[in-house]
């Protein structure tokens, strides 16, 4: 029947006003940062890039394809054996699993060489971790985990009656997978990938670490190399634009991809098990998967054990703490504010163009290299005569929140989709206004997943380093500053400590605000 | 958007600070991170200058000395800094090509340094050679030279870092370049499957180190005195190269635009004056650049026996080309 | 009153649909078709969901075409997706008026015989159990036209037989111009004033 698809969804021009001022206030910003530091380099003259620039594109993208497709697999393996397994401790198994894409980096590193690295605990088997291989493994136990929480959620909202039907046709389990789970993750997948793709590309400290030497490098060590060590701001720019390029197409294909739908339902539990081989191959990929995610961050908890009368005595941690934690919430609250607008925009339009100018630059930040992102924002702030240091914290939240601003849309953004297009007319019927459908209908439904994306953002800002180093002052320090700053003054034991109780504190806030909210939401719906 | 938030938390933040220096002179010192951490040597040369110059020492701490000399550099003539401190004669010659650094004009004669100090701008306050750094349980025979090093088998694994992102990093290249000359490639390559990993900065090859996954890495002749003094654990030792060690020399200027040129003078003639010497060694963990006698724990052992210059206009002019070279030869 | 003048709709230059129709105030006008006869376009037609290519929908005498669907003085139920499934049935009743009045939603649910189900969630209940709740929120909405797409479908025939006396009651109290897309015989024959056929994209009587 023709039905064109405007008049199905409720027109709201304050949302796509709204989306867009987030979305160009971004892109100017990231705009400007760039502007600041070409005008800091116009004076300079540029020697261009000394690096095998292509060799660097080439192995980057390479790393990037191989950790994107490979947590892919291994996220969708991980959600299926998850939403199927019932038993003991499952919640806390997922805050775990979710927690590691938010660990700091380097954390995530040092726990994998403490299992698999020679003196590892299975250091025997001779698992190579130094190379393309443990830069890969690297991400894929960051980011496979992460994609794994987030389809285990679309999973779990499969429509009751649906799961009835596929029971009562007796489906085979691959073909359950084929008709009732895939289609059900299929419209969050090419986001997913995205983000995970920007994040392995632009993954700095861990390819440094794992590498292995210049053969598995990244882009960003020549940004970082002609920035720092030859301060030669064109080439830094001239290479952060090639990385902006390249991430770019990716988030635009991303973006541009089919249109995720999401069932309106909210999780039941699924009373229908699958049998057999396919049950056993269920608990082994969580047996793998705890093996393989779960031991490198357990390694890191257990290793912290041994400073932590030193570190817990020590009045810097404390203070170190209650900022990190400050900072954390700040961003967690401006990221989802930011998320709503663009994800409520977005919603609002069927138009593909508008849906990828709103959206796109959600993603844009995550692109642009730390050291850039860094450097300009110093520029520009000093450019408006602040002193950096006092803006210091009201930065890093930005950034912080921009950072993790991808990652909310991935959770949010959805069921926005979702009422839009599937209930539009009825909205529209109803003559309701943006605010009741916000406050009566979209709310709700979001209110579960808001706790996630709060327990998300607020994470990464926990461990976050990126930005902070070039705005540090006295007074302004957070854990994974103090962590590094031990570190670097022969501290492992606190620097190991403190990486656990950060891991302890991503853990429970991932536990306990979806918790949290999703009591809030029973009780209100 | 983001200009009137930035400016009403500004507005805040300076009613939570009220202007920290009252009527007493502030004196800005743009250092690097662990110069600063509690632990570090920044606390107690503070507390110790404070006491007799009736003023203020405020720390600006950055990621590492070159990041601190960078951002002199990108704020220019209006920056609140007085003194870099933290620089190294790796860096020095970019530093004073930057014009932005004062001549000293203290008399550095008495001074105990690896080579003989004439430099107008910088004023060296520590110093270290680099090294490998091994465990005498694991390693009981070190090599005694990169080519020893090289013959072993390959699964005798030592962590370098990146030249790029880590002075360590660059020592290594310029001490392979100083001691092998035109020859540094074929070194480097040698060493190439003995390269565990690359790490960006010091501290996590390190980490790496002491976790266990490698047998030596780069370091500081010094460091075996920190796992000795402090945790009392003496298993710990450097390698000592027969093609002799170089030397960083981490040192200090004052900026051409700072109002407090005496000010800043007198915090560096307290940075090498005993008892500022004496707050260094056991929280940089470096030689102090002047006797301190019995004040300088024995674990800190002696300087190698031979130590090789660092040319420092060489370093300047090649620096990009000798990375490249050690980076091609190892990729 | 609904009034339907030569409204047009279709692509290309024949119009695939001629609709002329009148629907009193107070009555229930019944609409039958087979299936794919273009009931559907009609309700949306009305409702405004589509732009009629000519001719002219009026209500109570004001040609309503410009006027988006938000603002029509028309009430509609459709024939699915009519319930939000993570909302209360309550909650679902709730949003069909302009302001929160819990009285008037408790009294609709339980006049649909729902009372018992007002705190479950739509996911939850059965296909006749969500249709009178929707129901419920159309009816309580009281707008000059009610348009309602196959609405007894879900029902046992005990309760569709309620429902409908429902339908006509508040038809005739209301002084609405119901509008009733069905094709069941039962439901014409029980409370339909007049009835159009739909065919070939016209409607006759």
């Amino acid at each position: 029947m023709p039905r064109s698809a405007d008049s199905a969804i409720p027109r709201r021009p304050l949302r796509l006003i709204g989306g867009a001022a987030v979305a160009l206030a971004i892109a100017l910003l990231v705009g400007t940062l760039f502007w600041s530091i070409l005008s800091a380099a116009s004076a300079q003259t540029s020697s261009g890039p000394t690096t095998d620039i292509g060799y660097l594109i080439y192995i980057t993208t390479l790393q990037a394809s191989l950790s994107t497709v490979l947590s892919l697999v291994v996220g969708i393996a991980l959600a299926w054996a998850l939403n199927r397994l019932r038993f003991p401790g499952r919640t806390l198994v997922i805050g775990l699993f979710a927690s590691a894409i938010v660990t700091p980096g380097i954390v995530v590193a040092f726990g994998l060489i403490a299992v698999w690295g020679r003196s590892g605990w299975l250091g025997g088997l001779g698992v190579p971790i130094f190379g393309l291989g443990g830069v890969v493994a690297a991400h894929i136990i960051l980011d496979a985990a992460f994609a794994g929480r987030i389809l285990l959620a679309r999973l779990d909202a499969i429509p009751e009656a649906r799961l009835k039907t596929g029971q009562s046709f007796a489906l085979s389990p691959l073909n359950r997978f084929a008709v009732i789970d895939w289609p059900a993750i299929r419209g969050t997948l090419p986001g997913l990938a995205s983000i995970i793709f920007l994040l392995a590309f632009t993954s700095f400290p861990i390819v440094l670490l794992l590498g292995g030497g210049p053969a598995v490098q990244t882009l960003e060590v020549a940004i970082y190399a002609a920035a720092r060590l030859d301060f030669d701001l064109v080439t830094a720019v001239t290479l952060a634009l090639i990385q902006i390029g390249i991430c770019s197409a990716v988030i635009v294909a991303g973006a541009a991809l089919a249109p995720v739908s999401t069932s309106l339902d909210r999780p039941v539990t699924p009373r229908w098990q699958d049998a057999g081989a396919a049950r056993a191959l269920q608990w082994l990929v969580l047996g793998l998967a705890l093996c393989g995610f779960a031991a490198p961050l357990l390694a890191v908890l257990i290793d912290g054990l041994a400073g932590l009368g030193d570190v817990l005595g020590d009045r810097a941690f404390w203070s170190a703490a209650l900022t990190s934690v400050t900072v954390g919430a700040a961003s967690a609250l401006l990221a989802l504010m930011l998320g709503l607008l663009v994800a409520a925009a977005r919603a609002a339009t069927t138009s593909r163009i508008a849906r990828t100018a709103i959206g796109a630059p959600a993603y844009a930040y995550l692109a642009v290299p730390a050291v850039a992102l860094a450097l300009g924002a110093f520029l520009f702030v000093r450019n408006l005569g602040i002193v950096p240091d006092a803006i210091a914290p009201a930065i890093v939240v930005i950034a912080n929140a921009l950072l993790s601003l991808p990652f909310v849309m991935a959770a949010i953004a959805p069921p926005f989709d979702a009422i839009a297009r599937s209930r539009g007319r009825l909205i529209r019927s109803l003559g309701l206004g943006g605010t009741r459908q916000f406050a009566q209908i979209e709310w709700p439904l979001i209110a579960r997943d808001v706790g996630l994306v709060l327990a998300l953002s607020f994470c990464f800002s926990l461990g976050d380093l990126g930005v902070i180093a070039l705005f540090d002052t006295q007074d302004f320090v957070t854990l994974p500053l103090l962590m590094v700053r031990a570190l670097g003054a022969y501290r492992t034991n606190d620097a190991a400590t403190i990486a656990a109780l950060m891991l302890v504190l991503t853990i429970a806030a991932f536990i306990a605000l979806p918790a949290l909210f999703e009591r809030l939401s029973r009780a209100r719906a | 958007m983001l200009r009137p938030a930035i400016l009403a938390f500004a507005a805040f933040l300076a009613l939570g600070h009220p202007a920290a220096a009252q009527d007493k002179p502030n004196l800005t010192v743009y250092t690097y991170d662990s110069f600063t951490a509690e632990w570090g040597p920044g606390p107690a040369l503070k507390a110790g200058f404070e006491a007799s110059c009736a003023c203020t020492l405020t720390y600006v701490a950055a990621e590492d000395g070159i990041s601190a000399f960078r951002r002199v550099q990108l704020e220019g003539p209006t920056t609140k800094a007085d003194l870099v401190v933290g620089l190294d004669n790796f860096i020095a010659g970019d530093a004073r090509a930057s014009g932005l650094f004062a001549p000293h004009g203290l008399d550095l004669s008495g001074l105990n340094l690896p080579q003989p100090w004439t430099e107008a701008d910088f004023v060296p306050f520590d110093y270290g050679y680099f090294a490998f750094v091994y465990n005498k349980e694991t390693v009981p025979t070190p090599p005694t030279s990169f080519e020893e090093l090289i013959a072993l088998p390959e699964s005798f694994k030592i962590v370098v870092m990146d030249p790029r992102s880590s002075t360590p990093g660059l020592g290594l290249v310029v001490w392979i370049r100083q001691a092998y000359g035109d020859r540094a490639p074929e070194i480097w390559a040698g060493l190439k499957p003995h390269i565990l990993t690359m790490s960006r900065g010091w501290s996590e090859g390190y980490g790496l180190f002491l976790k266990g996954e490698a047998d030596m890495v780069v370091s500081y002749t010094t460091s075996p005195a920190f796992h000795a003094l402090t945790e009392n654990d003496t298993r710990y030792a450097a390698a000592t190269f027969s093609e002799g060690h170089i030397a960083q020399i981490e040192v200090s200027g004052i900026l051409k635009s700072s109002p407090n040129q005496d000010l800043a003078r007198q915090f560096l003639t307290y940075m090498i004056s005993a008892e500022g010497q004496k707050a260094i060694p056991q929280t940089n963990w470096m030689f102090p650049v002047i006797d301190l006698g019995a004040d300088l724990p024995e674990a800190f052992g002696a300087p190698p026996a031979k130590a090789l210059p660092v040319d420092e206009a060489a370093v300047t002019a090649n620096r990009n080309a000798w990375i490249e070279e050690a980076l091609a030869a190892i990729r | 009153m609904l009034a339907l003048d030569h409204v047009t709709f279709g692509y290309g230059a024949a119009p695939s649909y001629d609709f002329t129709l009148e629907a009193l105030a107070g009555e229930v006008t019944a609409i039958r078709g087979a299936s794919g006869s273009g009931k559907s376009t009609l309700l949306d037609l009305v409702a405004g969901f589509l732009q009629p290519a000519s001719g002219t929908i009026r209500i109570d005498g004001d040609i309503v075409n410009d006027v988006p669907p938000e603002q029509r003085p028309v009430s509609i139920l459709f024939q699915s997706e009519t319930l939000f499934e993570h909302l209360t049935a309550s909650r679902n009743v709730a949003l069909g008026l302009p302001h929160p009045d819990a009285g008037r939603v408790a009294a609709a649910l339980a006049e649909l015989g729902l009372g018992d189900l007002a705190g479950q969630r739509a996911a939850t209940l059965s296909g006749g159990q969500k249709q009178r709740v929707a129901l419920a929120r159309t009816l309580l909405r009281d707008k000059p036209v009610l348009l309602l797409d196959e609405p007894f479908s879900a029902l046992d025939d005990e309760t569709r037989a309620t429902t409908r006396s429902i339908v006509q009651a508040l038809t005739r109290k209301q002084k609405w111009a119901t509008i009733l897309v069905t094709h069941h015989a039962d439901d014409i024959g029980a409370i339909a004033d007049r009835v159009y056929r739909l065919e070939s994209g016209r409607l006759a009587l």
